[in-house]
Order: structure tokens, then sequence, then C-alpha cells
């Protein structure tokens, strides 16, 4: 189909900055999520796409083509709305073909069209009746079909399942995906529900108070956090973060809360001795750790107090207090300790994250950017 | 069922008391006056005189002879025919246009159409007094001699040589001017409230602003076009004051100014003060209103608007 691209695209309202010089790809007939908090710029990047905004800077491109002056019908794009904005006073069968009819295409064309993506979505059965007698999941596909009628080059999701109950939800997400790979369609899908992003998509795209933060896919944003923010907004619970202190004498190595210290590994040595922050920032994923009763060596260990146990039935979230931090670890059902019980929390080897205090960047990435630019 | 009858009956009871006070009772009062040859308010001595259907038959005889009455009948009917489709047309038009505009501009622009309705009615009828009056000192006349398109002052609504259009021409424009403003308020926070995300959608659905005007703002305030039709049509049947005061001070032509409306006003209260043949009129006018309002509403399909709640609440 096509691919879509924003070169240096800012977006201002007033004096609000809701996205802010963004650089991105969304690859021809990839699905792309779009994650981030609420208020972060999603549905802003999706309608500047979609041509509803104009970027106040930057140009936007479908393939070769500039789309930034045109408008919204003139992009082929397929738009579904988070409350799906069906036409209340149209029946299902009208609200399909309305896109059609505006575009004057032959009645028996248009009844071609509707019928077949209505039997393609199982929703042939409900044309004739109106928006307020459907179910959420229904009137989901309903929107999902008005957009898909058009046979368009590149669909736009914004958060299309947030008003299904969870079980829909699995099932539609599926479904969805399936969808989109069979039509090869490029689809941009806003949401900021994590597992929805890491479960559907090729590519996910972190953002912030209009900022990218981290765009690659999925099991990189959840192994390999450019940055403090994605690490402390994936994961359920989120990576533990904290602060530490750093120690030069021999090697570089992290005094960690309870007096423990650990030296990094090699892939980290070369930038902490290059940069020699006195101070770094500090990460684990709670599923990256287990409670043991003796420090096993090699291993980074952390001296706590068990605070609360919660158990979830597969598992228990376990978390620890350390000097002011708190950790969240996550044992197996059969590991519960007494809360005020003395533990050590050793984190796997090799998933520890450290961060730059001063940009909050994954340390890794910092390595691997000097190691390329020389 | 017993029990929700009585609960709306206790919803429903002060409205009901305030109904059967000011509407029921003074309509009863006056189908009997009508029945009575009352006449200079002599309540003592004629209201218990019936006289049968003798102002009804007088009625009757006056629409079938009198010229005059002719006139009024034909005023009526081209008034409110025509203002109605102002105010109705023109309001959606109005609202329509309010609605595009930037915000700012936009309330600017409603302020200015609301204010020949927060206008004293006095003042309102003098300006036009004013604009219309006959001789080269009126707005309308000084401005057209000075600019040589008449030579002549023109005697804009009595002069018979431009009757009855004349006349008609500018009740309607001045009640226009009034009632427009009614039905652009009432589209205009309907179209307010329809969810933005709809024009969006449509937008992307390649809607043009003439289609999204055709296609949705119109469709989505279905129910307040048929409202305020309905209002608006028993509102000029029924009103007279702008008219009375134009008639009044000779702005236009004493009878292809006056609808019934005003016909019956100046019949119990001004003119000759028959109360009893007055009333009469009065019923008559009732009837119609009634009769116009219920097709109104049976042409606008109003009872397919009205969808069964989705819940029994
Ligand atoms: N039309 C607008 N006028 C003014 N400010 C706006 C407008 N649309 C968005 N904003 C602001 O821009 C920022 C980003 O908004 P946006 O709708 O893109 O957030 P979002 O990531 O989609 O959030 P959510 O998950 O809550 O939908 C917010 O601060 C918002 O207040
Ligand atoms: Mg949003």
């Amino acid at each position: 189909m096509v691919e879509v691209r924003l070169e240096g695209v800012t977006k201002r309202f007033g004096r609000v900055t809701a996205v802010n010089n963004v650089n991105l790809t969304f690859g021809d007939g990839e699905f792309t999520a779009l994650l981030g908090p609420s208020g972060s710029g999603k549905s802003t990047i999706l309608y500047l796409v979609a041509g509803i905004y104009k970027p106040s800077k930057g140009r936007i491109y479908f393939g070769d083509r500039d789309v930034t002056d045109l408008m919204p019908n003139e992009r082929n794009i397929g738009l579904v709305f988070q409350n799906y904005a069906l036409y209340p006073h149209m029946t299902v069968y009208d609200n399909i073909a309305f896109p059609l009819k505006l575009r004057k295409t032959p009645p028996e064309v248009i009844r071609d069209k509707v019928l077949e993506v209505a039997k393609f979505l199982h929703i042939h059965e409900l044309l004739d009746r109106y928006p307020a007698q459907l179910s959420g999941g229904q009137q989901q596909r309903v929107a999902l079909a008005r957009a898909l009628v058009k046979e368009p080059e590149v669909l736009l999701l914004d958060e299309p399942l947030s008003n299904l109950d969870a079980l829909l939800r699995i099932k539609i997400r599926s479904e969805l995906k399936r969808i989109q790979k069979e039509l090869g369609v490029t689809a941009i899908y806003v949401t900021h529900d994590q597992s929805e992003a890491l479960a559907m998509a090729d590519k996910v795209v972190v953002i912030n108070r209009g900022v990218i933060q981290q765009e690659a896919p999925p099991d990189t944003i959840y192994n390999e956090p450019r940055n403090v923010f994605v690490a402390s907004f994936i994961g359920s619970p989120p990576a533990n973060i904290f602060p530490a202190t750093m120690d030069y004498t021999e090697e570089p190595c992290i005094n960690l809360p309870g007096g423990t210290r650990h030296c990094v590994e090699d892939e980290y040595a070369g930038v902490l001795w290059r940069m020699k922050p006195s101070k770094v920032i500090v990460g684990f994923r709670p599923e990256h750790a287990e409670i043991v009763e003796n420090p096993v060596d090699g291993r980074p260990v952390i001296v706590g107090e068990v605070y609360t146990v919660e158990p979830l039935g597969r598992e228990n979230i376990v978390t620890v207090a350390s000097e002011d931090i708190h950790l969240k670890v996550i044992t197996p059902p059969e590991v519960r300790p007494e809360a005020g019980e003395l533990v050590y929390v050793a984190v796997e080897k090799g998933k520890l994250m450290l961060f730059d205090p001063q940009t909050e960047v994954n340390l890794r990435y910092i390595a691997r950017e000097w190691s390329q630019g020389g | 069922m017993a029990r929700r009858g009585r609960q709306a009956l206790f919803f429903l009871l002060p409205m009901l008391i305030l109904v059967v006070a000011f509407y029921i009772l003074p309509l009863i009062l006056t189908a009997w006056i009508s029945f009575t040859p009352l006449t200079n308010w002599r309540v003592r001595d004629q209201l218990d005189d019936f006289v049968g259907l003798e102002n009804y038959v007088n009625l009757y005889y006056l629409a079938r002879y009198d010229p005059d009455f002719h006139k009024v009948l034909q005023t009526t009917l081209v008034f409110v025919t025509f203002t109605l489709f102002i105010n109705v047309v023109g309001g959606l038009v109005l609202a329509i246009l309010t609605y595009l505009i930037d915000e700012r501009i936009s309330l600017a622009y409603r302020l200015l159409w609301l204010l020949p309705r927060m206008t004293p009615l006095a003042v309102f009828g003098l300006l036009w007094y004013y604009f219309f009056y006959g001789g080269p000192q009126g707005t309308l006349n000084s401005f057209l001699l000075k600019l040589g398109v008449i030579d002549e002052p023109v005697r804009w609504g009595t002069d018979p040589a431009m009757l009855p259009y004349s006349a008609w021409a500018i009740i309607v424009f001045v009640n226009g001017l009034v009632g427009v403003s009614y039905g652009m308020i009432i589209f205009y926070s309907a179209f307010k409230n329809i969810p933005r995300e709809l024009i969006i959608a449509a937008r992307v659905d390649g809607a043009r602003t003439w289609e999204v005007i055709r296609h949705i703002l119109v469709p989505m305030v279905r129910w307040h076009i048929v409202f305020v039709t309905v209002w608006q049509l028993l509102s000029l049947i029924t009103s007279y004051t702008h008219l009375f005061v134009l008639v009044q001070w000779s702005v236009v032509d004493k009878w292809y100014g006056t609808t019934l409306a005003l016909y019956v006003f100046n019949t119990a209260f001004f003119d000759v003060k028959n109360q009893g043949f007055a009333a009469a009129a009065a019923v008559i006018l009732v009837i119609i209103g009634s009769i116009l309002g219920l097709v109104t509403l049976r042409i606008m399909r109003f009872s397919q608007m009205i969808s069964p709640p989705r819940g029994d609440i």
C-alpha cells in the first residue's frame, strides 16, 4: 500500500505544543501502535496523518506524495474513532455506504461493496438497524466497516477497543490484526493500553508530552527501553527505578540500596569509565528478579524488608522496602514471605538497566551510539 | 399501571393546574361568550343572554360577503405562510452560518440578530414607522430620494397602487426579523450538541461543507425543526402585537395589515367592542390552530421520531 512519513512535524494549539518535532515512519503494510499516557499527543498525531489538523511545522508524506496540504478526503484514509462516531440517524447500511455515496459511486457497486465488507466483518445481519440498537462490539465493527469500505491505503484507529469489555477486547484484538494483515493496509493504532500495543503491533512508538521516546519492535521496547520514561511506562507492574551512587576505585560499581555493591558487566563498563557519572539511575523489571534467602554470587542483590505480598493466583507481587525505596518482585505463588521478614532481591544476570542521570537515556544506547559514531 | 398513572398525575399536576387556570377556563369562558350578544363589556345584562349561533352566523356572512374581511383572511394566509417560512428556513440558515464561522464573530452575529427580539415593542414599532414613513422624511424614502432611485416619496405600506403586496411584504419582513432569531437560537444550540467526531468523521468520509450540512447537521436537528415549525405556526396564528402597532400607526394598510388574530383583538377591545362576536371568531381561530398544528405534526411524521425507550425506566 503506502508508507507514511512525518518529517519534523510540530503541532501547537495556542500555547500548548501537542506534538513536538516528530520524525516518524510508519512502514508500508505494517501495524504500528502509538502508545503513551493521556494527553501525550497520540490522537493529535493520528489527526495530523488524517488531515484533520494541519501541522504548525513540518511535512507529511504518503510514499512520495506530499499530503501536508491535502484535505482528509484527498488522502484515502480510513479512521475509526474511540467512540465510533456512527451517524445516529442512518442505518448500519447507510453508515457504511456514506463514504461511497459521497464519491458518487454507482448504487449497484455501493451495494456490492457494503455487503462484501459487512460479510467480512460478520455484521451483514445488522444492516437495517440503527446504531442505537447495536452492542458496543457491533458498533465497533460497523465503524471499522465504514473505514474499510473505502479501501483505504492507511487505516487509522484511535483507541478503538477502549469501550469494550476485557474479554471482547482480547477477541477483537486478534481479529483486527488478522484483518489488517489480510488487507495489507498500513495501520496506525493509538492506545494507552500497553498490552494491546505489545500484542498487536509490528512496531511500537512510545510518546510522552508530544515527544517520541522510543520507536522499536515490541520486544525491544520491553527488554531494552530507551529511557527511564519507557521503562517506567511499560510492564505491569512497570520496572523498578531508583537512583544509586557509583564507586570507581577498581572498576565501576554501583552502591545498591541496603548496602550491597554490584560491579557492572562489561557492556556498561566502557561507557561508565568514559562518562564517570557519580550517580546513575538503576532499573529492573519485577519479573526479572527473585526473592532469595542467601545472596548468590555474581548476581546484583538488594537487601530489604518485606513490605506487602499481593497474591494474584498465578503469581505473587512482593513489595520489598530497602532504605526508602520500594521494589516490586514477581514471585511464584508458593513464595510467600511474611511482612517484615528480611530478604534478598536478586536480579537476573544482565537484566539490570542503567540510565544516565542527566538525560535519563539507557547507557546501553549511549554505548551503542558511541561505538557506531567511532 | 394504576400506580404509574398516579405517579404521572403527581408530576403533571402543577402544570395541569396552570393549564386549566390559564387555558382551559378562559377557553370555556370564550366559548360561552361566543353564544352571547356581549358588547361593551355589559357583563351583568348580557352574559346570560343567549343568542344561539347568531355570532357564528354573522361571522359566516362576513366571511362570505364582506370585502374587508376577505382581505383579513387573505392577509392571514399570506402572513402565516411566508413568515413561517422565514422563521424556520431563515433560522436554520442563520444557525448554520453562525455554527460554521469563528466563535467570536458568531457570538456578535447572534446577538445582532437577537436585537429585534430584545427591543421593546413600542421602540421597534417606532423604528419601522420612521423607516417606512410615506413622507419625504421617512428613512427609506429620504435614502432612495438622495440616491435618485425615486423622484417622489412613496407611501410604502398604504399606496393603493402597490397593495396588497407592499403591505404584506412589510408585515412579513418586520415579523420575520423578530421571529427568525428564535429558530436560530434553538438550531444553533442543537448543532452545538452534535458530537464533534461526527463532523470530523463526515469530513474524513469525504463530505464537503454542503454535504455535512445536508447529511449530518440538518437531519440531526429534525426534531428541533418540527418543534420550531409547530411553535412558530401557532404563535403566528395567534400573535398580533407587532401588527397592531404597524396598523395603528398607519405604517401599513388597515385591512391588508390585519390578520384574524388582530381582527379578534380589535373587535373585542378596540374598534366596535363586540365581545360576543370576537369570541366566536376566537373560537374558530383556536379550532384552525389546533387542526393546523396536528396536520403539521402529521406531515413531519412526528410519531416516527419518538423512538421507544431502550429500557423500562
Ligand atoms: N483541539 C485542541 N485544542 C487545544 N488543545 C488541544 C486540542 N487537541 C488536543 N489538545 C491538547 O494537546 C495535547 C495532546 O492531546 P491529544 O488529544 O493528542 O492526547 P492523547 O494522547 O490522544 O490523549 P488521550 O489518551 O487522553 O486521548 C493535550 O494537552 C490536549 O489538551
Ligand atoms: Mg486521544
